[in-house]
């Protein structure tokens, strides 16, 4: 159930050919999109995010940056309110520690391991996953969209109400209502071309 | 017409046979289930050191015991899983399912979530506990980072119910959060680079085993499945259960009677016509052997209950064994000529007849004394069907046979046994024996033994396949090798397999076990004592007071993280909550399927994935109360037993017979009559040597009958030769035709596709080939009388 959340995570950064499992139409707005995110193989950017339970008093807030490497991982970088690094990659979620070095979470919520699981299962082209759990329903132009996830099965919408995308050439906000009221919303800021990566996240993420 | 005695004792013997015909028929048909046995578990002795582990052994393999487990693979998702759902459609239709599973009943997502929460302070996973014990442990830091984890948004236990994601991470180690298939349009679907997998589930209406029951199942299986895969091209389904093991396997012994049971039938038909030149006696040899095998079934079946397919083959086989008898009687009828009269006969064969009976008796009764339930069976089947068709000979055959016979011994037939008599039994036949033994030497070297468990069992390959790819896809399917963990109690079991789970998991074995689902007492309690230290351990002075202060300390750490403090008073206010108990966990539905692992005295664990036997050894290595259980290693041991009780076996039996021999004949006949079964015996073992077959339990079985059989050749000889001085050559033909119609029936055994079975017609072929051969040597070469 999880993992559907993980759904995001591909989303946010960028791309797949998603025109592979669309109906085979017209290139719809969907596609054009997902084409254009597709364009930036490596991506930064800052991360504000905010989330809302009726159990928490007030929104939890937390900022950071981060990179994102198409068919590697994403580096999740928490500046604030604590200092923290994960490395998302395949199916595991590591931290980096103050000396530098991984150590794997092992009891790390499952989602968010599953979020790279999936990831980089679309990343290597199955993007059908996504086709089969969400109806996808896109508005406004390639400069200025909105994707709108919702479940396609009555046990997975029973608990997650629904997820927005919105962004211009790259993503600027993830949203993702629960049916329980719970809410995260993630906006994305400065996002641009990551450029070479540092040694440690060169090595984090067994790119080059 | 006078109301001879031999007619009176013919007709209360073909009565009694009726009566039995009668008894047979309704045993095997009459009643509701067929007692005919295709459990290969069934046929395996008890191995074990003690019941709990035999009872575990079998809890494994009936674990996914009455169900039929089905994987429908299709390249293309909406057409796997529309096929999937008319498969389960259709044999759902079927009464001979109880139940059959494809699309999910509905559930909540909360059913998995809101038994657990009475129990959430004590259920603890072991990293989760170790964060907690770490010096340094920070309740405020750790709900912070787990409120703004990346994508933060959690499905599970409400955020204000589990802040600090204990129970969220317990339960994701659940087997069924662990499992690769996931609910997906509402079916239990996998993923795999080659298409979609979906399962379908379907439970028996009766037991695997039950030949009706498989028959139907497999029957609606194979019709849905033809319809399935018509209407979605390139479906194809993966099927594994127990069912479609007893299935094979009862294809294969079947295949196996028919194969034997006609050849031979038809082989003997065909020499007796030659050898008799005429209809009656044929019909008079089968009628003998068919009564001694309805007695053989009929006994077996009121002895144990049921038929094994096994012992169904060996009965075959048995056939070549029992026609020996009536051989002798019409060997005398033919050689009697006119002066025939069946009672004189019977007189004259009599002796022979129940000497090589005791014989056989005394061999199938040790056999019977092995506390293996297969060869028991056989003992007992054997036993009652060769005195059965001794009898027959005795009290009915006379009556059948009163006229003479119309013809004497086929000429060119007793002219070929005379000649080989002659060459076989003058002194330089002594001389060849003794080469030939030299000869044997190196044979006996070479040989070396396999005691493997596939002897008995070798399920199809394309089986074994779709077994292994079910649970490679799907995670499930029982093994035979796994840990045997004993206690006293309920408690001392769990605690005990703690110790070694979490050695396995300190070693990285992935594993299933009642441990993962419910902690000892001892556990959960350490686990609330680590919740209470870690909450109270930042509040100075109050050290070792922590009562109500837990409460009140969880409540602060949550308020500071951010809960609200409705939220942070329920939590609170839960605070400790119960322990969850064996009963607890048997009464959550979501476990009902794992209860198998639980025995009260014990308990099962089981490895996932491969894991190497010496491995599971050495991580049970000085855990109190725990053992690996490896029942292929078990039976391969209690094989290697029973070989070396076999060859002693051959040496008392021979011992034995020449006891029986030595008080007929004198120790120098003895010696004679002796040798031909001693000197075959020899030459067999030496052959297999020299064929590069390992000696195996079935190959020592085998030598046990090559020692009956074999001595019935040399008693015949030796008795008939007095008879039929007349005819030379006579007495030799009859032991002849009864060593070919052996071959024709247990050498057939040979051409079996059961290691086991074959090993045994191999060496019968062998063994029974060289006694007969050698048999002449038993009697003194006929004078000749002929011109």
């Amino acid at each position: 159930m999880r993992r559907l959340i993980a759904l995001l995570a591909l989303l946010c950064c960028t791309t797949l050919a998603y025109a592979q499992t669309a109906p085979a139409a017209a290139p719809t707005l969907v596609d054009d999109v997902l084409t254009h995110l597709a364009k930036h193989q490596r991506v930064r950017a800052e991360f504000t995010q905010r989330r809302e339970n009726p159990d928490l008093a007030e929104p939890q807030v937390s900022t950071g940056d981060l990179l994102f490497v198409i068919g590697k991982g994403m580096m999740w970088h928490t500046r604030a309110p604590y200092e923290d690094t994960l490395v998302l990659t395949g199916g595991d979620t590591r931290r980096l520690n103050a000396q530098g070095k991984l150590e794997r979470v092992r009891d790390g919520n499952r989602g968010v391991s599953q979020v790279s699981g999936m990831l980089q299962g679309l990343l290597a082209g199955k993007t059908d996953e996504a086709a089969r759990q969400f109806t996808i329903t896109a508005e406004g132009s390639v400069d200025n969209w909105t994707l709108h996830f919702v479940p396609k099965q009555a046990r997975v919408a029973r608990v997650l109400a629904g997820i927005t995308l919105k962004g211009d050439a790259f993503l600027e906000s993830i949203d993702v209502n629960l049916a329980s009221g719970e809410r995260t919303a993630i906006s994305f800021a400065n996002t641009r071309e990551a450029g070479a990566l540092s040694p440690v996240e060169a090595s984090a993420l067994g790119a080059e | 017409m006078k109301p001879a005695p031999t007619t009176l004792r013919a007709a209360a013997f073909a009565a009694v046979s009726l009566l039995v015909c009668a008894l047979g028929v309704w045993l095997l048909f009459g009643r509701g289930a067929s007692p005919l046995q295709t459990d290969l578990l069934a046929m395996l002795p008890a191995t074990e050191r003690n019941a709990l582990a035999e009872d575990a052994v079998e809890r494994l393999a009936r674990a996914s015991g009455d169900r039929m487990i089905l994987l429908v693979a299709n390249k293309d998702d909406d057409a796997a899983k529309d096929a999937a759902r008319e498969l389960g459609e259709a044999l759902g239709k079927d009464k001979v399912f109880a139940h059959v599973l494809a699309e999910l009943p509905p559930f909540d997502m909360e059913q998995l979530v809101n038994p657990f929460l009475p129990y959430r302070f004590h259920l603890l996973t072991n990293e989760d506990r170790a964060a907690l014990a770490a010096p340094g442990y920070d309740p405020v830091e750790t709900l912070k980072r787990r409120l703004n984890e990346p994508f933060g948004a959690n499905v599970g236990p409400k955020l204000g119910d589990d802040p600090f994601g204990w129970l969220q991470h317990w339960l994701d180690r659940q087997p069924w959060n662990r499992s690769t298939l996931v609910p997906e349009d509402d079916l239990l679907t996998a993923h795999r680079n080659d298409g979609s997998y979906v399962l379908v589930v379907a439970t028996l209406d009766g037991s695997s085993y039950d030949d009706g029951v498989q028959r139907r199942a497999l029957g609606a299986l194979d019709k849905a499945e033809h319809e399935v895969i018509a209407k979605h091209p390139g479906t194809h389904v993966l099927r594994t259960g127990a069912i479609f093991y007893a299935a094979a396997a009862r294809a294969g012994a079947e295949r196996d009677t028919h194969v034997v049971g006609i050849a031979s039938t038809v082989g003997i038909a065909i020499l007796l016509l030659f050898v008799f030149r005429s209809m009656r006696p044929l019909l008079i040899a089968f009628l003998s052997t068919a009564l001694g095998v309805i007695g053989a079934t009929v006994a077996t079946i009121l002895v144990f209950g049921q038929l094994h397919l096994l012992t169904l083959v060996f009965g075959a086989a048995l056939l070549g064994e029992a026609v020996d008898y009536s051989i002798q009687y019409l060997c005398a009828r033919a050689n009697a000529g006119p002066a025939w009269e069946p009672m004189r006969g019977v007189r004259q064969v009599r002796p022979a007849l129940l000497l090589a009976l005791a014989t056989s008796l005394l061999g199938y009764a040790l056999l019977a004394l092995v506390p293996f339930p297969a060869l028991r069976q056989m003992a007992v089947f054997a036993i009652a069907g060769m005195a059965v068709a001794c009898a027959s000979v005795f009290w009915l055959l006379p009556a059948l046979l009163r006229n003479p016979g119309n013809a004497p011994l086929a000429a060119p037939f007793v002219r070929v046994a005379l000649a080989w008599q002659r060459v076989a039994s003058g002194r330089r036949s002594f001389v060849v024996i003794g080469v030939l033994v030299l000869i044997a030497i190196p044979g006996w070297i070479k040989l070396g033994h396999d005691d493997d468990i596939h002897l008995l069992i070798s399920p199809p390959a394309t089986l074994e396949a779709q077994t292994n790819q079910i649970r490679d896809i799907a995670g499930f399917g029982g093994g035979s090798q796994f840990w045997l963990v004993e206690g006293d109690s309920p408690e001392a079991v769990l605690e005990h397999e703690e110790a070694l789970t979490d050695r396995l998991q300190k070693e990285g074995i992935a594993w299933t076990g009642v441990t993962g689902m419910l902690p000892s007492r001892k556990r959960q309690a350490g686990n609330l004592t680590a919740v209470r230290d870690a909450l109270c351990r930042n509040t100075p002075g109050q050290l070792g007071a922590c009562g109500e202060l837990d409460r009140a300390q969880a409540r602060s750490y949550m308020i500071a993280a951010g809960f609200r403090a409705e939220a942070a008073d329920a939590y609170a206010a839960a605070f400790p909550g119960n322990a969850f108990t064996l009963d607890d966990w048997k009464r959550i539905p979501a476990y009902m399927p794992f209860q198998y692992l639980w025995m009260d005295k014990g308990s099962i664990v089981v490895p996932q994935g491969d894991v190497d036997v010496e491995r599971m050894r050495a991580a049970a290595h000085g855990l109190p109360g725990v053992s690996v259980i490896d029942k292929p290693a078990s039976i391969s041991t209690l094989f290697g037993e029973y070989r070396g009780f076999a060859s002693l076996w051959l040496g008392a039996a021979m011992l034995l017979v020449a006891a029986a021999f030595a008080w007929r004949y004198g120790l120098r006949g003895a010696w004679r009559v002796l040798l031909p079964p001693l000197a075959g015996i020899v030459f067999s073992v030496a052959a297999l040597g020299y064929l590069n077959q390992p000696l195996t339990l079935f190959h020592l079985m085998a030598l046990m009958l090559v020692l009956g059989v074999g001595a019935n050749y040399a008693v015949f000889l030796r008795e008939g030769e007095p008879h039929s001085a007349h005819t030379p050559g006579a007495a030799y033909a009859g032991v002849l035709l009864s060593a070919v119609t052996a071959l024709l029936s247990f050498g057939l055994l040979a051409l079996s596709t059961m290691p086991a079975l074959q090993h045994f017609g191999l060496t019968l072929l062998l063994g029974i080939g060289f006694t007969a051969l050698l048999a002449p040597v038993s009697a003194p070469a006929p004078v000749n009388s002929n011109a």
